[in-house]
């Protein structure tokens, strides 16, 4: 849950990396965490007790300076994509103000990024929310492989998978070289501070 | 597509899965060269080729095994763990002041228990707080599957009577019901017997070597977080004895029966293994030429190494 101090003009929102095991979440904030050094206000914390795989999540937090008379504070999250790590990332989307779900274009993956948008749907049933109300944005992420010549999805297709229903703004990117990801993160806050002016009225 | 080509291109996927940690996927493309390989005879170095296959097929699965096997939740770093206390803080608004109680509870839900029973004992102090520290306190060792420390836990909190009539009452219920879910059948509610129930041992008495010393940290007190080193008096199988001199008053003050050792290190005339005991008794000796120092009883219910 967003917390706002009308007063002191502060928000401070929480947006949370969500998709399967190795899409390339920790790689976006990876990036973020290069790219955005001035609005980096502290340090980035990944807790990957065992080699590569993140167990419980990744942190990074944000300073966006003043928008609208308000001074906006981030917090970045991954969450562990393997099935079995469910009760963590229950855990990490407590008070989620926004999602991105990155997907995997690797066509190998196609099941695994349709389940795990249907465990995002569940988890956040739990806590009384609705994937179709709550801001979201697609990422699909990986996009480089298809030159590379390996067998990837077309956008046309994850699409079509993943965002029949949903229809809501989804990006091409490479987490690995950046390509995409700062369209993908404006956006998912552009939704965020949006949805968070319905409820609370906090920009002048 | 010439099967040379496609031989090449299987591979370049299997090594691209592996890079990106997507085992199964690279296990199953590994496969796939290899049966490619296997089905041709105009291959050069067939059997130079399908034995380098056969080593990744073999490193990918033992890997796969690795990260699939049962784990518990590892401890992480300090750093981290005051974020999971901070932002995941299991407050409820309306209690006022209990932040240290919600931060604890977030530790013990990312599975750090160590940390969050610490916390949670300190805890035990304050009257408002007490109740909910002690449930959660239980719940850690139910996760950690040490039910029958939980029940000895348990057992001495009511013979001490830390808690008043009412809560006494909140928290048997609490604790019947984290019985029943973790599926054990303990006779708890016989506790005024006043036997206390030690947890159960995992090894047989034969499989225990002679015990000339032990090391351990001890778990409270005065000396609380400190190694020390004692040499063994008396053994009878899982049981070690041993003395402490009536003069270190602060380290006799530090363990108590009832206490887990979580790490102790065994040393053998033969070997060095390590495990966990529980105090099981500590007794001031009151004849003979020992007399005033105190006997303290291990029983030692796990062998880990
Ligand atoms: N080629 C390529 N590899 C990527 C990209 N994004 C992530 N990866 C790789 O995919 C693997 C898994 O990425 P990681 O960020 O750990 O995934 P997470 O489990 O979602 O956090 C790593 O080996 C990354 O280097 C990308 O856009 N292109
Ligand atoms: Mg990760």
């Amino acid at each position: 849950m967003a917390v706002i101090n009308l007063r002191n003009r502060q928000i401070e929102c929480k947006l949370v990396f969500y998709g399967p095991g190795r899409s390339g979440k920790t790689t976006n904030l990876e990036y973020i965490h290069r790219a955005f050094k001035k609005q980096v206000t502290g340090k980035m914390i990944s807790i990957d007790t065992e080699g590569d795989r993140t167990l419980f999540f990744d942190f990074l937090p944000l300073g966006l300076g003043k928008i609208k008379g308000c001074d906006v504070k981030v917090q970045l999250y991954t969450v562990p994509g393997q099935v079995k790590y469910k009760a963590t990332r229950q855990l990490v989307l407590k008070g989620v103000d926004g999602i991105i779900f990155v997907a995997d274009s690797l066509a190998v993956r196609r099941e695994k990024n349709m389940h795990s948008l249907k465990d995002l749907h569940e988890n956040l049933l739990k806590m009384g929310l609705s994937i179709r109300k709550i801001p979201l944005v697609l990422q699909y992420n990986k996009r480089d492989l298809e030159k590379k010549g390996l067998p990837t999805m077309s956008i046309q297709k994850m699409e079509h998978e993943l965002n029949r229903q949903l229809k809501v703004p989804a990006f091409s990117a490479c987490a690995l070289s950046g390509d995409g990801v700062a369209n993908t993160l404006t956006q998912a806050l552009k939704l965020t501070l949006q949805s968070l002016q319905n409820e609370f009225k906090w920009a002048q | 597509m010439d099967l040379g080509e496609k031989i090449k291109k299987y591979f370049k996927e299997a090594e691209l899965y592996r890079s990106h940690g997507l085992l199964v996927d690279a296990l199953e493309k590994y496969k796939s060269v290899e049966g490619l390989v296997k089905s041709t005879r105009t291959i050069r170095n067939q059997q130079g080729i399908l034995k380098q296959i056969a080593l990744k097929i073999e490193l990918t699965s033992k890997k796969i095994q690795k990260s699939d096997g049962p784990k518990t939740t590892p401890e992480v770093a300090e750093d981290a763990q005051s974020l999971m206390k901070e932002m995941f803080s299991f407050d409820d608004p309306e209690a006022k002041g209990s932040s240290a109680l919600g931060g604890a509870i977030a530790l013990a839900k990312f599975g750090q228990y160590d940390k969050a029973i610490e916390e949670l004992n300190r805890l035990l102090e304050y009257d408002s707080l007490r109740l909910d520290a002690a449930k959660n306190i239980l719940w850690c060792w139910i996760q950690q599957n040490y039910t029958d420390y939980a029940v000895s836990l348990y057992q001495k909190w009511r013979k001490t009577k830390l808690f008043p009539p009412e809560e006494a009452d909140s928290i048997q219920s609490y604790f019947n019901e984290l019985m029943d879910k973790a599926g054990v059948d303990h006779e708890i509610d016989e506790l005024e017997s006043q036997r206390t129930v030690e947890p159960d041992s995992e090894i047989d008495d034969d499989e225990i070597l002679d015990i000339s010393s032990v090391r351990f940290v001890l778990p409270r007190g005065p000396k609380e977080g400190e190694k020390i080193e004692l040499e063994i008096s008396f053994q009878s199988g899982k049981y070690i004895r041993m003395i402490i001199s009536r003069r270190e008053k602060d380290l006799i003050d530090s363990i108590n029966p009832g206490d887990l050792l979580k790490e102790i290190m065994f040393y053998s005339p033969v070997a060095i293994f390590s495990g966990e005991g529980y105090v099981s008794s500590k007794n001031e000796i009151d004849a003979g030429p020992k007399k005033g120092d105190y006997s303290l009883e291990i029983k030692i219910i796990k062998i880990v190494s």
